[in-house]
Order: structure tokens, then sequence, then C-alpha cells
């Protein structure tokens, strides 16, 4: 059997690493546009803040390819998907045969589409490549930094540079920044905490031209403002690399749309990853979640279905980490619901805030900032829709932890199969 | 390393028919992991050394918790720089400082509150059946027997065996909750 | 959630605001501590000796006798006994520095104090044996000092108000060796007995703590009780209000807060010195005004009307309305806490006594000699802090109730015979013909571990409603006061058809309020008066009486439990002792104790069985006296139930 796999992070290694431990003669190919490979993209925030170097970005060990007997290709593109030969036409010019084929094309920064967005100095940090870019230009005594965007990436960025000591603008759109992750009041405490850090957050404004003969010099804002920096961070979110699956006529949303086996919609062909449009756990509605964890459980599951076991894919969990300054956010589910019948529930003090969102007794998401330590207990109660109506309160308290679930564990036992959860209830 | 350190899939269960929540086993495990190893001296160690265990009420009882070394474990799949990993001999879930970046992925992930914020070095920290010890210093810190190291099968038995007396009615009335 | 710590309406205001201002009270504090070891509430943990610290296993896997050889009994009787001996110093230590006033003032050495009641000086006196005649006051007051002082020193004999006892009492404490002889010398003994390798027969050990306990209700609280009244004057009712809502936005809030009257008495007669009335004026203020926290407030309530503000758990919440200028402590139940607490608001806080020091806190030193310069000064020390008021900090809640007080062994029983025919035979009539089932002493602290207040008005309710007259003093009162319970005609409505009779008859509120927790001693004044009238048994332990400390927390509670067990009368303590660890020693105190001293104890920490169970014990009582059977219990028992929920 011959195995294909167009992508070489998260989802595309965990995939390559569970077909060879199920087929120990398969032939496997790993196809990526990326000469450096096995390196961990949402390190690199890390890397530009001087907190780890290069060696740290892998997340395998160095002979990850040839203990799995992984023949891969690096730097090579996929242009071309063969659906009917089963064969893979490449950027060498060569060709590559398959009998099943995972996308694992991943994601791409969005492009602003203002003027000036090619000029020296705009970055978006997605690859191993930015990071270089970005950290050189800043070893060249820049000191103004304007990144367009406050959401994750935004904030990751702003975070690395303000570790070093640059003076950050952050523009943002709208009238917060991670506006997708969390509402407002949790974001204005974290807002009030990286200003200390010299991080600026503009709200409510958007750059318009990037400025600068050959390299950026500063932008113009939306109210008709200039800004001077020397360097522009795009920090506008992702998007998934579908032309390839749209080329041979896969069924494409804003991703590849997966079956409940991450299959694609023709046979032989799976997806995961940042690419990958799957069910998501807590609305049951297919999205991309393009998160580091997703990606390497769906390179597992579409894997192990890819080498016959079939196995259903649970959904993913909408959920993402960030610590800027040592404040850390932890952010699970449906942060923002749209529609009625929702309860919020909230507490707040001076450093740390909750935010319970409940409907119909079920916990459907919540977002920490600053005390985060048990924040994977409520991600459990919420994947697993466990009715909390008389655990509000204790949901809510300081004291919450994993002890205090327990009542509602044993309750329904049933949705808890992981044999660790079946051990402790053996004396409770 | 002992012979019984070697032993796959062995870690520390809580009876929590007899915890008794004197939080010993916090205390041993703070002192496991200071420098000095040693109670009087290892409290006056900057940073203070941080315990990986938790005892919590649970309702009228009280439990004594910390890391499950889950087979399938989340921090493992969740982890972005390979610093959660999985012991191929032991099957112990293990943590590589220097490779964590404190993300706080793992936690993201884990449900049994097992993962704690090292704030001074801005990684994680959890349960590593203290690899310095012979012993286990929060079972061996165990004045009730309440924790017990050993395999799932071999707790199993220990439970079915000793059915343990009945729990301590704990007579005050806990506010609050 | 506030609405869970407090029943007291003003109280969970003040918590709310705590809330939002992220102002951390005793509450979050105890739900930081949870859970707590259960060795230590189980008793079983010995810190004694340098061999331990060693600790039994309940469940009997693990060791079953310290590093000594001590087994759980021996270590719950010697840490409960210390328990008993901290309590009885802390109550006679506060005696001994009343004898110590009475003698400075008895030597002119100081003119903020003189004798108050010349009567009770007298009366004392005779008790003392000190020949009274052609002596003038002071003389006599010198002496009486002196013969309370010799109290505490005597090292043979008995105490001498053990001597009020009922005479089949002291026989039964002589026989089991229990009598009291010297104050300090039973503490002492208690503490060596319970070291290392002494005394190891728990039953012996808690022999030992209950002679202990008994040189607190019958040697150093009596005495507090007895000289304060000398030299304070003796309570007579009196009406006052009570509650957070007595703090006044427009005047300097003064506090104090404590145990003792001594200086917080002579504070009452400063905050009415025009001087500095005229200065609480220049810094914009209409006045000053006093208010109590836990017994230092009974104190001074009793004596002047002064209104409570607050019980133990309140003193966290006093300050966090934001409108206590100053609050001054003096000794027992401070909580370390108001330092932080005051500080995070404008209130100063004052230390007072050398005993009690808070680091980082105002310490001005009271001493008798110059008590009202001291006075002053701390006065003068809120009003000038007046001005750092923050305005919009400021919440006062509304709530205040009027209650009387005042109620003494003399006063509250001679008033039930009418002004002319003061005597106890109503009192023991009421009961002897069943109007009165028996009577309750509910007394005792309040702790977080159960809702404040709660325990206290959800038993006293179900005792009055069942037709037992309600004797109570410190926290516990302030609970009562706080719904009403001791006010004549709002508290009347709770009690049951017979002790509404008494109630209207004689015009007196169903809950009395005996005073501060050293005021335990009039109890058992009170009893033996009832004793001594007839009709009722020749013993304390015959009496239908019974007492309780719902919701206890302090080593005193356990002083004061072992001296009313030991006196003969059923108790019921909330949360239990810290004993459940040795099943002996708690059979032995629930169960054993009454063959021995008459009296016993029972833990419930459900305050409706709790006082299910006393009535039950009343009526065992009543029965061997061959009592009528209670008048009205029918009735009674129909009434509906007066509903507080937890």
């Amino acid at each position: 059997m011959r195995y294909c796999i167009i992508g070489g992070s998260a989802a595309g290694t965990s995939a390559c690493e569970m077909i060879r431990g199920i087929d120990k003669k398969a032939d496997i190919t790993l196809i990526t546009d990326e000469k450096f490979a096995l390196y961990s993209r949402c390190l690199l925030s890390y890397l530009l803040a001087g907190s780890i170097n290069e060696d740290k970005l892998k997340f395998k060990e160095k002979d990850f390819f040839e203990r799995n007997k992984i023949e891969a290709l690096l730097g090579v593109r996929v242009e071309k998907i063969d659906s009917k030969k089963r064969e893979l036409g490449l950027s060498n010019k060569k060709k590559v045969t398959f009998d099943r084929l995972l996308i694992a094309t991943g994601a791409r920064p969005k492009e602003m589409g203002i003027p000036g967005e090619d000029k020296k100095g705009v970055f978006a940090l997605r690859t191993i490549e930015d990071a270089r870019g970005i950290l050189n230009r800043s070893n060249k005594g820049v000191k103004r930094v304007a990144i367009l965007g406050g959401g994750l990436i935004g904030m990751r960025d702003a975070y690395a540079l303000g570790h070093k000591g640059f003076d950050i603008k952050v523009i943002v759109k709208s009238g917060q920044i991670l506006s997708q992750m969390m509402e407002k009041e949790g974001a204005e405490i974290i807002e009030a905490h990286i200003k200390k850090f010299g991080v600026d957050v503009m709200k409510g404004l958007a750059a318009t031209e990037i400025l600068g003969k050959d390299e950026v010099s500063g932008i113009i804002l939306d109210n008709g403002n200039k800004l001077d920096c020397e360097l522009v961070i795009v920090g506008k979110g992702v998007a998934p690399n579908i032309e390839l699956a749209k080329d041979i006529g896969l069924a494409t949303k804003e991703g590849i749309i997966a079956d409940d086996y991450l299959a694609a919609s023709q046979d032989g062909i799976w997806t995961a990853g940042d690419v990958c449009e799957a069910k998501d756990l807590v609305t049951g509605e297919k999205t991309v979640n393009a998160l580091w964890p997703c990606a390497v459980e769906q390179g597992r599951v579409a894997a192990l279905n890819m080498a016959g076991k079939k196995t259903k894919y649970e959904g993913s969990q909408s959920m993402n980490s960030l610590d800027l300054f040592g404040l850390s956010t932890i952010s699970i589910g449906v942060t923002k619901p749209k529609g009625a019948g929702y309860e919020i529930l909230t507490s707040k003090t001076e450093n740390s805030y909750k935010r319970l969102v409940i409907k119909g007794d079920i916990l459907w998401g919540m977002t920490l900032v600053g005390k985060v330590e048990n924040a994977g207990v409520y991600g459990i109660l919420i994947r697993n829709k466990i009715n909390i109506s008389d655990y509000k309160k204790i949901l809510l308290r300081d004291d919450f932890n994993y002890a205090k679930i327990l009542p509602l564990i044993k309750k329904e036992a049933q949705k808890f199969c992981k044999p660790e959860f079946q051990d402790i209830l053996l004396t409770y | 390393m002992t012979d019984k350190k070697q032993k796959k899939g062995v870690k520390i269960f809580c009876d929590i028919t007899k915890c008794l929540g004197c939080k010993a086993c916090e205390l041993a495990c703070a002192v496991e992991h200071s420098k000095a190893k040693e109670l009087a001296l290892s409290i006056k160690e900057k940073p203070t050394p941080k315990k990986r265990r938790k005892v919590s009420g649970v309702e009228d009882k009280i439990m004594s918790f910390g890391c499950q070394h889950c087979e399938e474990a989340p921090c493992v799949a969740a982890c972005m720089s390979s610093a959660m990993y999985k012991d191929p001999v032991t099957g112990e879930t293990k943590h590589d400082k220097d490779k964590c970046v404190g993300c706080w992925m793992c936690i993201m992930v884990c449900p049994f509150s097992a993962i704690i914020q090292d704030v001074t070095d801005k990684v994680a920290m959890k349960c590593d059946l203290c690899p310095d010890n012979e012993d286990y210093a929060c079972v061996a810190a165990c004045p009730t027997n309440a924790l017990f190291s050993g395999t799932p099968e071999e707790f199993k038995r220990r439970v079915e065996e000793k059915s343990s007396p009945a729990a301590l009615k704990r007579t005050k009335i806990k506010s609050g909750v | 959630m506030p609405e869970n710590r407090s029943i007291d309406p003003a109280s969970v205001d003040a918590l709310k605001k705590a809330k939002a201002e992220n102002i951390e009270t005793v509450w979050d504090r105890y739900d930081a501590m949870q859970p707590q070891c259960g060795f230590g509430e189980l008793g079983i943990c010995c810190r004694i000796c340098n061999m331990g610290p060693c600790r039994i296993d309940p469940f009997g896997e693990g060791p079953q006798e310290g590093v000594c050889g001590a087994n759980a009994d021996t270590i719950v009787a010697r840490n409960l006994a210390r328990m008993i001996a901290a309590g009885a110093a802390a109550h006679s230590d506060h005696g001994r520095d009343v004898a110590n006033t009475l003698i400075l003032a008895a030597e002119g050495k100081t003119d903020a104090y003189k004798v108050k009641d010349i009567q009770k000086l007298r009366r004392i006196a005779e008790e003392y044996g000190i020949n009274t005649s052609g002596k003038d006051d002071s003389k006599i007051a010198l002496e009486v000092g002196k013969a309370a002082l010799v109290e505490f020193g005597q090292q043979e004999g008995e105490l001498k108000f053990a001597k009020r006892a009922p005479q089949k009492r002291q026989e039964l404490w002589r026989k089991l060796g229990i009598m009291p002889r010297g104050i300090d010398r039973e503490i002492v003994e208690m503490m060596h007995r319970t070291t290392m390798g002494v005394d190891n027969d728990y039953k012996n050990i808690i022999g030992q703590g209950m002679r202990t306990s008994l040189t607190d209700g019958w040697g150093g609280s009596m005495i507090a009780t007895e000289l304060q009244d000398i030299l304070f004057g003796s309570p007579k009712p009196i009406r006052a209000n009570v509650n957070m809502g007595n703090l006044r936005e427009d005047e300097v809030n003064i506090i104090v807060h404590g145990h003792e009257p001594t200086l917080s008495d002579v504070v009452v007669a400063a905050s009415r010195d025009p001087e500095l009335l005229e200065l609480a004026k220049k810094y914009g203020a209409k006045g000053i005004n006093l208010g109590g926290i836990c017994c230092t407030a009974s104190e001074i309530l009793m004596r002047h009307g002064i209104p409570v503000t607050g019980n133990f758990l309140q003193q966290e919440l006093a300050v966090i309305t934001g409108a206590v200028d100053l609050m001054m402590v003096d000794v027992q139940c401070i909580m370390p806490s108001l330092s932080n607490i005051t500080k995070c608001y404008h209130t100063k806080l004052v230390t007072t006594s050398p005993k009690c020091k808070i680091p980082n806190v105002t310490h001005v030193e009271f001493h008798e000699e110059k008590a009202y310069e001291t006075a002053k000064e701390i006065l003068r020390m809120g009003i000038e802090n007046f001005k750092n008021r923050k305005k919009n900090a400021i919440q006062i809640p509304s709530n205040t109730k009027g209650f009387i007080a005042g109620f003494t062994a003399e006063t509250a029983f001679n008033i039930l015979g009418g002004r002319y025919r003061s005597t106890y035979r109503p009192l023991n009539d009421a009961i002897i013909s069943g109007r009165l089932r028996g009577a309750a002493g509910v007394v005792g602290c309040c702790n977080p571990n159960i809702k404040h207040d709660w325990a206290h008005l959800t038993m006293i309710k179900e005792l009055i409603k069942n037709d037992v007259l309600v004797v109570t003093t410190g926290c516990s009162a302030i609970a009562a006061a706080k719904v009403g319970l001791l006010d004549p005609e709002e508290g009347k409505r709770f009690a049951g058809r017979g002790l509404q009779e008494i109630c209207e008859a004689v015009g007196i509120p169903p809950v009395l309020h005996l005073g501060s927790c050293v005021d335990n001693s009039r109890i058992l004044i009170v009893l033996s008066n009832v004793v001594k009238e007839g009709g009722l048994g020749d013993d304390l332990s015959d009496l239908p009486v019974a007492g309780a400390a719902p919701e206890w927390m302090s080593e005193k509670a356990v002083a004061i439990g072992f001296y009313v067990v030991a006196s003969g009368v059923f108790t019921i303590f909330g949360t239990p002792q810290p004993v459940l660890g040795s099943k002996n020693v708690t059979r032995y105190l629930c169960d054993d104790l009454e063959k021995i001293v008459g009296g016993k104890y029972a833990f419930e920490a459900d305050p409706v069985k709790a006082a299910r169970l006393m009535i039950e014990h009343m009526n065992k009582k009543r029965a061997a006296l061959k009592l009528a059977p209670v008048m009205y219990e029918e009735g009674s028992l129909k009434k509906e139930k007066v509903a507080i929920s937890a």
C-alpha cells in the first residue's frame, strides 16, 4: 500500500506515525514545500521572543523520518493531484503515485489587500522563513512595530516583540482585542496587562496603506493619521490552502469538507489539520478549528481510517491558550454565543476572570483569564455535554478543580470512558 | 532507578474512602521536588518548591490527586513542542522542562487538574513519579494508606480485597458549597 | 455566595460589598483552608513532644500508637484537656486583671474607677469572710481584691465561690477529687499532666480537665463577673440597639472589640468629654458614636446601653462598611486579619493590651493609672481619622433592632417575683406547675463552618416554642438580639403559650441576655439559686435544664462546656469537639460522664435535633422529679414551626 501525505506539520507527521504504527510494510511518502521540516509552527512566536532557539522548534526527533521509514520530500510543492491516475505532480517535475492520500496542506496568512503590502519589512509570522526575516530586521536597530490585527496571531507577535523591548502598536479594527476568542470584559483585562509591557492597542482603526520606498517607513490609518514604524506584521488570521482540492473537485467550503471519518468527498482521499473542515464537538457544525491539538488528533484519526481501522472522529473542540507577559488565558468552546437561551456566569477579581456560557444546563464554553490551571476540567464538561444544573456555583468558584466534578463523573459515568475515570470511581 | 520504578503502568491512586485531608502528600511532594529534599530546609528555598499533588474536597469526602499518566494522554497530543511525551518502557507521561515553552496547551486539555504552572520558569509541571526516590514521596507520606502506587489492575484488586471500613463521616457542616 | 454565609441581612450586605471590593474575609479563608485536616478534626494528632509529631490512623491500618506509645484515647484526652486549660486561662486571666483594677481603685492609684455597687461589694466581702464592720468602702474593696487574687495563687483548700454550688454538688466534687483548689494551680497541673509521659489514663485526664474547667466557671469567670459588677455597677435591664445599622454616617464611629470592660468603660465616659465632642465637631462630625463587638460590647451594653455593632464574625464586616473610624481591641477573639482589612479602608486599628499586639498595628498601651488619658488619646485618633473617610466607599447596612439586655442572677429572676417580692419562687413554681418546661442556656461563638447566626436562632426558637426559657450570653445573645428575640413584644411571638404567659405577666422577653461569656458564671448562680429555692431537687443535675454552644469555635467554649457538664448539666456542642478519633473518650463524654457527674455531652450540628435532645432531657428530669405534665404540651407543639432554613 502506498500512502502519500501532503503537508509536514502537526497533522501530516502524526498521520505518518500512526500509519507506520499499524502497517509496518507500507510505503509512506510525505511531501512538504518547506525545507526545514518537523518544526512546530506554534513555537515561532517563542523563537521570535528569544525564549527558544531554532533547535528547539523541532517537535520530533531528528531521525523521525528514518526511524519511521518515511520518504520525505522537503522543499517540494505538490502542483497537481490526478485523482484518476492516483498520481501527484510535483514542483520538481517528478511524479509520485499513491493508493491513499492525506491532504494536510494547512493554511496561510490572509493578506490585507492594501497598497504597500509587498514592501520589505512587512511580514506574517507563519513559517520559519518569516521568523528569520523578522529577527534579521529587528537586529538592524528597528524600534517601532505596527501589528495589524488583534487576534491570537497578532497578540502572540506583539508579545514576542514586546518581550524584546520594541515599541509596539497593535491596530485593531473592532472595539477589542481577541474578538474571536472572547468577549470584551476578559479582553480588557488582557489589554490592560500588556499595556504595562509596552504594547499599545489602538482600537477601531485599520491600516489603509503601508508607506515607504523600498522598505517600510510607516502606515496610514483609516482615520487619516500616519504612524511611523519600521516593521509591519500582518496578523489577520489564516486561510486554508484548499486550491489543490478545489482543482480536483473535492467538496470545500472554508476548508476541505471531511466526513465523520475525516474522508474527503472522493474515494481514497482524507484530510486533516488546518485545512480540514470537520465536525465541531460543541456546535455539531462543520468548522475549521485551526489548532495544534486538533491537527494532531485529526492526523491520527485520518491515518487510522486510511490504514483500514475504521475510527469515528469525535469532533474538534474549539479552544485556545495564550500567555502574554505572564498572564494566561484559555478559552474553550462557545465563548461568544449568538442567539437566545444562553446563561452567562462570570466572576472577576483584580487579575483573574472567569466566564461560563451555559445553555440548557450544559456548559457550552468558557473563558479563563489569569487562573487557568483547571481549564481542561471545564473542557471535559463541555466535550461530554454534562448536565451541570446543580454545579453552576461550584463551577464559578475559585477552588474549582477536578475533584469537584467527581459526583458528575459518577452520575454520567458512561460518558467518561477513559480508563482513568473508571479507576477513580472505584472508591467513590 | 529501582526495578519497582521500571514496571509498566504504575501510577498513584487515591482511595477516597481513606483520605483525611491532612495534606501530608502535598507537603511530601513539594519536599521531594526541592533542592534540599528536607522539609525544614526546603521551605526556605527560593523559588519555593512546588507540589504536584492537590488535596481537595469532593462533596463531603476528600481526595488527593495528581497526574493520572493517562494511557492516551491528551497533554501529549496537545503539546506542540513535544515536551510532554510517553516513556516507551513504563508508559509514564513525562515532561521535558527544557522543551516546554509554557503555552499551557496541556493545561487546556487535561481533565484532571494535574498540570501546574511553574511561573518562575514559565513551564508546565506535573507528577514525575519521583525519579530521584526509590519510593513515591506522597505514597510514603500518607498516614492512612489512602494513596497507593501500582498498576490500575493492582489498585482494583486492592480495593476489592480490602473492602475498607466505611468512610469516616465528616462531622463538620461545611459552609459555602 | 454571601447568602449562604449568614442569615443576618446586614452581614450579607457587607459581604457583598467585600466581594465587590475584593476583600478577603474569614469565610474566604475558611474556604481556602478546605479540606481541613482530618487528624486535627478527630483529635488524633499529637505535637506534645519532639519524638513526634504523631498521628493515629483512624482506619486501623496504620499506627495505632504514637512514638511514646500513647494511643488515640490518651492523645485525644490530652489535646482536649489542653483546650480546657487554655480556655480557663483566658477567662481567669481576665478575672485576675479585674481584681487588680479593683485593688488599684481601692488604693486610689487611679481615679477612672471607683466602687459602683457597694451592696455587692459588701456581700462578696462577707462571702470571702472579710470583716467589714467599721471599714470604709475602699478598705473593703482592697481586701476583696486581694482575697480574689488569693484564689488564683491558692495551693490548698477550695475556691470560695465553689461553695455557692448546692451542698450535694460540692460533696460530689470532693468525692471525685475534682473540687478546684486554686485557679492557677489547676491550670498548671493540667499542663503538667498532659505533657509527655505523665497522665495516660483518659478518664483521669478528663477528671483534671473538669477540675480545671471548674476553676473557670466557679473561679476566674465568676470573679470577673462579680468584681466587674462591683467596679462598673451591676447591670439592670436596659434598652439598646444592635447591628451594623448603628454605625453613623455623620458621626465618628469608634468600635470597641474584645472582652474586657476595663478600658472600654472609660472610653464610654471619655466619649462624652466636651473637649472631644468639640474636636469631633471641628472635624465635621456631629458626635462620637460608640459601638461594640464581641464581649466588650456586652459589657458596655449592659451597663451603659451602648449599641452592639455585631458578634464575632462581624468584626471584619464592620470595617468593610467603610464607616468605622477607629477600632480599638483588648484581648481574645480578635482576628489578626483586621490588620490587613483595616488597611484597605481608612479605619485605624489600635491594640491596647500588652498581652495582645499585632504587627504593624498602632499600639496604645492601657494602664489603669492613666485610663482616662489613654481613652481620650485613642478617641482623638479616631476623631482625627474621620476626615480620611472615603465617602464613596461607605455603605452602612440599614439593619438595626431594639432589645433588652442587662439581666443578672439578681435582676432576672427577681423580676419574676415582682418589685416587692424579689425571689426565685415564681420561677420555680412556673417550672413545677409545667407552665415552663425548663430552662436552657444557649451560648458561645460563631464559626464560619456553620451559617452565621443560623444555628443559634434555630435552636433558640425551637426551645422557646416548647416553653423553655432561654438564657443567653456572648455572641449567641447578639445573634438573638438581631432578630428581635430579646425584645419582649417581638420575642414573645416565637414563644410557646406557657412561656408567653410569663413574658406577658412580667414584661420580659422569652430569651434573657445575661451578659458576656465570663457571665456564663451568672447562669451557674441562677441554677444554684433555683435549687436553693426548693422544690426542684437538691442538686444542679436534678434540674430540667440544658446548655448548648451551637456555633462554637474557641477553646473558651470547651472550658465553659466542661464546667457546665461538671456542674451536672446536659450540654450540646454543634460541631463535635475534636475527640471522635477516640471511641472511648467520645463515649466517656457523651455517655459515661452522666453517671459520674450528672451532666454529659452530645454533639449535634442540626440545631433543631439538638433542641429536641435538650427538650427530651428536660422531660426526663421532670419525670424524675415527678413534676406535673407540661401545661401546654399539645398546643405548643401544634403551633406552626417557625421557619428559619439553612
